[in-house]
């Protein structure tokens, strides 16, 4: 058991680097201060977003719905993010080859790594959860016995949706194993399992109707349904000490029973994963030169294509945008009813005028929200030198990454483009703003994508998954994203607001991105390669 | 030439390298050797440009690496002791990619990775993925694409490791003919006897401080370098 919490010990030390910071003396101080008030400023807005919704439930007295609301949401969150995480979490990591030769139990190892997932869901998790929890005690006057099993529900809650999800990376990762393109089978039963479940969330409406339209309904449903909140929420009502270790036992023990039955075959499957194919490719080889920056984005897309997490991270945002403006083209008309009945007041002749800028809010929220070169560096790892060693500028080499981004993301973005500019017969004033904001905005996008992977690189990853998805790098690129389209959005509104035409908004919303875009571009060219050259592998 | 002019390499308070100076001339096969740990990987990344120093300067054919790194790149090639090649990339693909990047016309790079690809017998698997490879294999990889672009300055770090008797007596070929041809070999070892035949100048390094250098024959004298080694380490 001691070397298990070891092992432990030096995998979460070496792993769990979201909160290490890396950096020269001179900048530690505001390596550190970003990311602190960065989380910071994300849990007071969580606590301002929680104390909204308990005021809205203050005149039924059901204060406690939105402490049910919390806690179900970020298990929903776990669990769909857990359905593209988990398997490249738990499989084929570049610490197999220690490990596995270590006299350590093969479920040993499978414990450590799922443990690693549920560390990192917990602190995520905290950070959101733990300000509405605390909200809730302050307003409520609740007693130490709240504080004691909130802070148990914080441990507890993840659990379940993390052994979900990583049963399903489980059956992904077994089937993919009896395929020759394993990354490629991966990558397709994930994304159209993401599409699935978003697919039926979005076909929810009429439930969702019923059960919105009766808040005490939504809390018996979940506390009913879903015993992790269920459970808690009993006990925040009233406190029970058998309850509370039935609650912390109960889940120890499911954690426990999957990780025997995984572990049965984890070994052989993860070895399956690992085996390459060493079929010889008999045709003859091509001798064939490039052009610098052609030549980089093909090294840089046969990295992006191999790596299935990579591929449905960045890819899932662009296939949304192009399934949301198929949606909008064909069922328009329901959508305006839908808008109409919500915003009374609103003709739905308001809506269609202003569809042009309505693409360009979809199109800044697909942009912003899919960031690659957030983790472009990272993933480099140590061939980092090869590029170092290299006879280019660093800012160079910072360019290409970031142009290979706009060449995969801009297609999708002109796809939507395309189909709604057919559909409500865009005029040109529109059709050029759009393709302009579709050049415009993944190209923002991917600046400060790279700044931060180059403030916050993580090159000693031990599979990819905690560099796309679990890094510094990542989850500010992420809110940053998120916060930049809703800002984008309001501004949108807040232009229409005014009255002006649609042509004039997109051209002031335009003109002040494009203003952004050099900012960050003056930026970028000043420090890459400084920041380029200080990492060190 | 490589003029290394009183290099100091810290990392943090740690001195890594300390007030190396030394040259290696051109048709010099040099070795630089040292115990585990001395330095030998953090002067070679501070000569090829991946890792900056703290004081001192280094020049390759009289250009500072520091002020004007990307001519002195164009001149040398690298390899590194564990190679981390793109493993999913094929092999051919890497090696055309490292000759995209230092602008190889067409015919070169046809005439050079045909001869090294054949004389290290990887001809047949250079269409496949370098994920496949064993660490020798991608050690050949390696070597092709840095010999695929004719660099005048070939640095490498324990360049034998992984590499199967008959590549090792090839490569070694290799070198000799680069040095006739007035071009430099700088590398570093462990491998004592292979350095004792093959070099001309030898460099021992021990806790970041240069120890000894010279031609071969003044630094041994009449001893081995093996037991130069040891006396100096002792």
């Amino acid at each position: 058991m001691s070397r298990t919490l070891k092992l432990l010990k030096v995998c979460l030390s070496q792993d769990m680097s979201l909160f290490k910071i890396k950096s020269k003396k001179a900048s530690k101080t505001s390596n550190i201060l970003v990311p602190v008030v960065f989380f910071l400023i994300i849990a007071v807005y969580m606590g301002g977003y929680a104390y909204s919704l308990m005021e809205q439930f203050k005149p039924m007295n059901q204060q406690y719905i939105m402490l049910t609301l919390f806690t179900f949401a970020f298990s929903i969150i776990t669990l769909f993010e857990g359905f593209y995480k988990s398997g490249s979490l738990l499989f084929n990591c570049k610490d197999d080859q220690i490990l596995f030769s270590l006299p350590l139990d093969k479920k040993t190892i499978l414990f450590i790594r799922m443990f690693k997932f549920y560390a990192f869901e917990f602190l995520f998790n905290s950070m959101f959860m733990a300000p509405s929890m605390i909200v809730y005690g302050v307003n409520m006057n609740q007693s130490w016995i709240y504080y004691l099993v909130s802070i148990i529900a914080l441990f507890i809650i993840p659990i379940i949706p993390i052994v979900i999800s990583c049963i399903f990376g489980f059956l992904i990762t077994y089937i993919s194993s009896k395929f020759k393109g394993k990354n490629l089978v991966q990558t397709i039963i994930t994304m159209s399992l993401l599409l699935f479940v978003l697919y039926y969330s979005f076909n929810m409406d009429a439930l969702m109707n019923m059960l919105s339209n009766n808040a005490g309904t939504i809390d018996s449903f979940i506390c009913k349904y879903y015993y992790p909140v269920g459970a808690y929420m009993s006990m925040v009502h009233d406190f029970n000490i058998i309850n509370l270790l039935i609650y912390i036992v109960s889940h120890i023990v499911i954690f426990a029973i999957i990780i025997f039955i995984i572990g049965k075959v984890y070994f052989d499957l993860n070895s399956k994963m690992k085996s390459v194919s060493v079929i010889h490719n008999n045709k003859p080889y091509v001798i064939k030169t490039r052009s610098r920056l052609m030549s980089f984005i093909k090294k840089e897309f046969s990295r992006f294509v191999s790596t299935p997490v990579f591929i449905t991270n960045a890819g899932f945002g662009l296939v949304i945008f192009v399934a949301a403006c198929i949606a909008v083209s064909v069922k328009y008309d329901v959508i305006i009813q839908e808008l109409v009945s919500k915003m009374e007041g609103v003709s739905p002749e308001v809506f269609i005028n202003y569809i042009p800028v309505g693409l360009m809010a979809l199109l800044a929220f697909s942009a912003f929200m899919t960031s690659i070169t957030s983790s472009m560096i990272s993933l480099e790892g140590k061939s980092l030198n090869i590029l170092k060693s290299l006879p280019i500028k660093s800012s160079m080499i910072v360019l290409y990454k970031v142009i290979t981004a706009m060449v995969i993301i801009i297609p999708c973005l002109l796809l939507g483009d395309i189909i709604v500019f057919i559909a409500f017969k865009f005029d040109i004033v529109s059709i050029i703003c759009a393709l302009y904001a579709s050049i415009l905005l993944p190209f923002i996008a991917e600046l400060i994508g790279i700044m931060v992977n180059l403030k916050y690189p993580k090159m000693d990853a031990t599979n990819d998954t905690e560099i796309v998805k679990q890094s510094m790098s990542s989850s500010i690129s992420v809110f940053l994203g998120m916060g930049l389209a809703m800002l984008s959005t309001a501004f949108l509104i807040g232009l229409a607001m005014l009255g002006l035409s649609n042509a004039i908004i997109q051209i002031i919303y335009l003109v002040v991105f494009t203003i952004i875009a050099l900012l960050l571009w003056l930026r970028l060219t000043k420090v890459s390669d400084k920041r380029f050259d200080d990492i060190q592998v | 030439m490589i003029e290394i002019k009183n290099v100091t390499k810290k990392y943090g308070d740690k001195v890594a390298i300390k007030d190396i100076t030394f040259n290696v001339e051109d048709g010099d096969i040099f070795a630089f050797i040292g115990h585990n740990g001395a330095g030998k990987t953090t002067l070679i990344k501070a000569i090829v440009g991946i890792h900056d120093f703290n004081e001192g300067d280094i020049l390759i054919n009289g250009k500072s690496i520091k002020t004007n790194p990307i001519e002195c790149k164009k001149e040398m090639a690298y390899v590194p002791d564990n190679p981390e090649l793109y493993e999913n990339m094929k092999a051919i693909d890497f090696i055309n990619f490292i000759c995209d990047m230092y602008d190889v016309d067409q015919e070169t790079r046809e005439k050079n990775i045909h001869k090294y690809a054949e004389l290290f017998e990887v001809e047949n698997v250079l269409n496949d993925q370098i994920l496949s490879f064993s660490h020798g294999m991608k050690q050949k990889i390696a070597l092709i694409a840095a010999l695929a672009h004719d660099p005048k300055i070939l640095i490498m770090d324990e360049p034998f490791v992984g590499l199967d008797p008959k590549a090792v007596f090839d490569f070694k070929k290799v070198m000799n003919e680069m040095v006739k041809e007035g071009k430099i070999v700088f590398y570093s070892t462990h491998i004592l006897d292979v350095a004792e035949k093959l070099c001309s100048k030898v460099a021992i390094i021990k806790q970041g401080i240069l120890v000894k250098t010279g031609s071969m024959s003044e630094v041994k004298g009449d001893k081995s370098l093996e037991k130069v080694f040891l006396e100096l380490e002792g």
